[in-house]
Order: C-alpha cells, then sequence, then structure tokens
C-alpha cells in the first residue's frame, strides 16, 4: 500500500507538558564500558532529544524505525524463516492507535552519532561515519564550536519510541517500546519506559502493565517490571478454525493468527 | 461449577493517594469534555457495514473463512446496541428482562454496589468513572423487573459489566468482567466477554488481553483464551521506596 503523500497530522486529545515535568529536553545516552561486543567505532556518549510531544513524530519515519526495529503491533506477526517481519505496519492504522495512546514518547539524535549499519553494528572494515562527515553543514560546525549539545526533532533521526494506552483513571498499558540496534545498552529504552511511568504516576495511575515476549521480559525487568502480585495469569484471545463448529465461521486476521469472531447467539 | 466471580481487580493500591490532585481532577474534565464517545454518530455508512458483515455468511452450511471488510475512518465511535438477552415470567406475573447494553450508560454507585458484592476492594469513584468513559467500550447488563399492573415502576438494577481498553487499531484488554452472584451460572458473564470480542475483532484489533484470576482461568479459556501464548506474559511495575 502507498504511504500517504501529504504528511498526516497526529490528532491527539490529550494535553502534554504540564505539571512541571518538561515535555522535551535534551539528555546523554552512555554505553556501557564493560560491554565487549560494541565495536570501537561506536561512540561512547550521544546526545538524545526526547519528547513526549505527539507533532515530533512523523508517522512514516515511525513506521520505518518499525521496520528497523523489526518489530510489529501484532503479537503474532507474519515472519519469514530468518524471523523478519514481511511486511511493514499499516501506516493509516499506525496513526489511529497513536491517536488513542495517551502518551507518545519519542527519541532523535543527530544522524553522524548513529552508525549507517543498522543490522551489523561490530562491522570493523567499514569506515564509521561518524567521524569523517562528508559535508561540513552548520550543524557540524555548531558541534565544533559549541560545546552544547544539538539535537532536535527536526534535524535529528528517529531512533527511539515508546507508547501507553490508558483509561485514564485507572490502567495504562505500555506498548511497542523501541530503539533501533546499534543505539541499544546505552540506556534509551529504560529511559522511554521511565519517562511513561513518571507522566503515568504524575496522572495518579500505578497501575501499568506491559505485555513482553519471552526477550522483552529481562528489559522490563530491569525497568522496575514483575510478575503481578495478585498471582493473575495473562490470557490472549486466539480461538481459531474449529471442526466441532457447525454452520458458518467469520474470522478476522490479526499477524499470522485467525481469529474466529464469537458467532451472533439467538436470544431465548 | 464454574464462578464467574473475578477477574484481577486491576488497581488494587491503597497505599497511594486517593485523592486526585485539583489539577489532576482538572485535567480529567479535559479529557472528558473532548471525549465525544457518549454521543452516538449515526453513521451514514451503518447500514453498509452491517451488511457487508451479514453477506459474509453463506446460504449453505459450509465453513467458510470469510474476511469481512472493516470501514476506518468513516465508523470511528462503536456503534452501541441495546437488546433484550432474556425475557421471563414469573408465577406471579412478573416479567424479568434481562438487558444487555454496549452505550456505557453506567450509574458509578451502581457500579460500586455491584463490586462490592462480588467481594471487590473499593476503588476511587472519579477514578472509576474517568475510566469507564475512557473505555473503548462498556458492556453491561440490567435486570429489569416488571410487575404487572404496576404501571411503569420497573426495577432496575445493574447487574454485569465488562469493559474494554484499546488503542481503537490493534491492542484491546479486558478489565472488570463481573456478573451478580445471584445471576451467575447462566451464561451472562459469557455473553458479555464474547460481544465484547467480536466488537473488537470487527474493527480488526486482533491483540485481546485480559488478566484472569486463578479461578477464572477455566473460564475465559472455554472463551477462546490462551494463557501466555508463545511465552507472551504481562508484567506490572512496582514502585520502588
Amino acid at each position: 500500500m502507498a504511504a500517504a503523500a501529504a504528511p498526516m497530522t497526529i490528532k491527539m486529545k490529550a494535553c502534554c507538558g504540564y505539571g512541571g515535568i518538561k515535555a522535551m529536553e535534551i539528555r546523554w545516552a552512555t554505553r556501557k564500558e564493560y560491554s565487549s561486543k560494541v565495536s570501537t567505532k561506536l561512540k561512547p556518549r550521544i546526545p538524545i532529544f526526547i519528547s513526549t510531544n505527539p507533532s515530533h513524530i512523523n508517522p512514516q519515519e515511525l513506521r520505518d524505525l518499525y521496520g528497523i526495529c523489526n518489530h510489529s503491533c501484532h503479537r503474532f506477526p507474519k515472519m519469514d524463516k530468518m524471523g523478519k517481519l514481511v511486511e511493514p505496519v499499516d501506516i493509516k492504522r499506525l496513526s489511529v492507535a497513536l491517536s488513542h495512546s495517551a502518551l507518545l514518547v519519542s527519541v532523535f539524535c543527530n544522524e553522524e552519532d548513529v552508525l549507517a549499519s543498522d543490522d551489523d553494528c561490530g562491522n570493523e572494515s567499514e569506515p564509521s561515519k561518524g567521524e569523517t562527515p562528508p559535508v561540513l553543514g552548520l550543524g557540524d560546525l555548531l558541534h565544533r564550536v559549541v560545546p552544547l549539545p544539538v539535537v532536535s526533532p527536526s534535524t535529528g533521526m528517529l531512533v527511539g519510541f515508546g507508547r501507553a494506552v490508558s483509561d485514564h483513571g485507572l490502567t495504562a498499558s505500555i506498548f511497542d517500546v523501541m530503539v533501533i540496534p546499534s543505539l541499544r545498552g546505552m540506556g534509551i529504552g529504560t529511559m522511554i519506559v521511565k519517562r511513561i511511568i513518571r507522566i503515568l504516576t504524575s496522572r495518579d495511575i500505578y497501575d501499568i502493565a506491559a505485555l513482553c515476549s519471552a526477550n522483552e521480559r529481562l528489559f522490563f525487568k530491569a525497568c522496575g517490571f514483575g510478575d503481578d502480585i495478585m498471582g493473575s495469569t495473562t490470557m490472549m484471545y486466539t480461538r481459531t478454525l474449529s471442526t466441532h463448529i457447525e454452520g458458518d465461521q467469520m474470522f478476522k486476521y490479526a499477524g499470522r493468527k485467525l481469529l474466529l469472531v464469537p458467532p451472533l447467539r439467538q436470544s431465548s | 461449577m464454574l464462578t464467574l466471580n473475578v477477574v484481577a481487580p486491576p488497581s488494587i493500591l491503597p497505599k497511594f493517594s486517593a485523592q486526585p490532585s485539583k489539577h489532576q481532577f482538572n485535567y480529567i474534565n479535559y479529557r472528558l469534555a473532548n471525549t465525544g464517545r457518549r454521543k452516538l454518530k449515526v453513521s451514514r455508512l451503518r447500514s453498509n457495514f452491517w451488511e457487508s458483515i451479514r453477506s459474509g455468511f453463506l446460504k449453505d452450511n459450509s465453513t467458510q473463512v470469510v474476511e469481512s471488510p472493516s470501514t476506518l475512518e468513516e465508523v470511528e465511535e462503536l456503534q452501541p446496541e441495546e437488546f433484550v438477552l432474556v425475557e421471563k415470567t414469573e408465577e406471579d406475573g412478573v416479567v424479568e428482562q434481562i438487558i444487555f447494553s454496549s452505550g456505557g450508560d453506567v450509574d458509578i454507585y451502581d457500579l460500586q454496589t455491584l463490586c462490592d458484592k462480588v467481594g471487590w476492594p473499593r476503588r476511587p469513584l472519579s477514578k472509576l468513572d474517568a475510566a469507564l468513559k475512557n473505555s473503548y467500550m462498556v458492556a453491561t447488563l440490567h435486570s429489569i423487573r416488571k410487575s404487572p399492573g404496576s404501571e411503569g415502576n420497573d426495577q432496575k438494577k445493574l447487574i454485569g459489566m465488562a469493559r474494554a481498553t484499546s488503542d481503537h487499531a490493534f491492542n484491546a484488554t479486558i478489565w472488570d468482567v463481573l456478573v451478580d452472584p445471584s445471576y451467575q451460572g447462566q451464561g451472562l458473564g459469557k455473553t458479555l466477554v464474547e460481544k465484547i470480542i467480536r466488537a473488537l475483532l470487527q474493527r480488526d484489533i486482533g491483540n485481546i488481553t485480559l488478566f484472569a484470576d486463578s479461578q477464572v482461568v477455566e473460564f475465559y479459556r472455554n472463551l477462546g483464551f490462551e494463557p501466555d501464548p508463545e511465552g507472551i506474559k504481562g508484567m506490572f511495575w512496582y514502585p520502588k521506596y
């Protein structure tokens, strides 16, 4: 499907930037020294721009970020044999999801601080683009002259994201937390989750859930999440084609899962 | 005998402040003012929408995989339904009807009474109110008892509720499923949940999740829910002091 030519705006019903919490700010992301897998060409410390302002998010850029991170909005997405997603996120539905999320967090950084290859951080033979930028623009001159970090959503690259859905009263759920592969391990993901929690708790919402696949569990544990204190069981609707049910069965696709729509019952 | 008593009660944090700050309350009002969800928007595409769903059913009995088309932008608001689910006439001529409604008109005090009946801890009313108003769908069951010759003095009682939050596109979580203990065991809870699933799937919202108490895991399993599918688990935030 073709992406819309005109930039789509996300209509947000919630206000942001209140109660003393900044809607956007510049932070530093530091790579831990002890990680031996990290290439020496990666910068140890980069300025990042973290924002909760939804107008900073470009839907197409966000859709591309989902692709780079190989993250799907479906919990059971269609994947090829290598585990890579088969189709990109539907941008229209993504915009709907964003406009109905209580909170959107986006993280930007300067393009030269990100390595070119998104799937191979440790490629030593490739010259690092971070050290010799091909063209000296004003931004680069500023970097050399002014010691202050200069990152903004308009000039920077979207490298991290997270959102929360809430009923604005009792509960909230965190979805789609992602950071591009080459910038992982620098605390950006944790920063995103902490920001979400800080804002939700400032809105007096303390019941915050995150649905995690097995490989996401450690990350959320590090962010202060744990199993339900009441011992509840997480369950998802997965009912599909049944040979036991007679008659017509209506289905809906959710990623690679074919879900049975419960039939209308006759009232007695 | 299944006890359809309780799904994991969502927020159980008596430690934290129950009094919303003044600023907090203003924020809630802002949201309520701007959420026109409770206003019934009659979509001009309504008949087409339901027709396209119905046309998916074939006349013969073969199992058909049908993907019904989902209209997205135009049918932005959920179409509320209300109908009589069960009607019973008792010996003394009293007619009792159980009405299903997805319009979300819930009296907060009735709901609190119902929560007390099933033994749930009390939650601040303002939070409960906000949660209901900002839920994607609130399904309720009311019992209406009409005595013969009472001339419209019907007794209306809230006997069941379920709600779901959603981002309207991919994810939904079902919370607060409860049925009055004296009405349990009749399949009413099942109806509530199935209605919600149906409404969600018809909008292509495919990630339907809930957090079930141990005594109701079987109930949800029978409705098509699977525990920890493919290792997916819910985790909850715990503040560290």
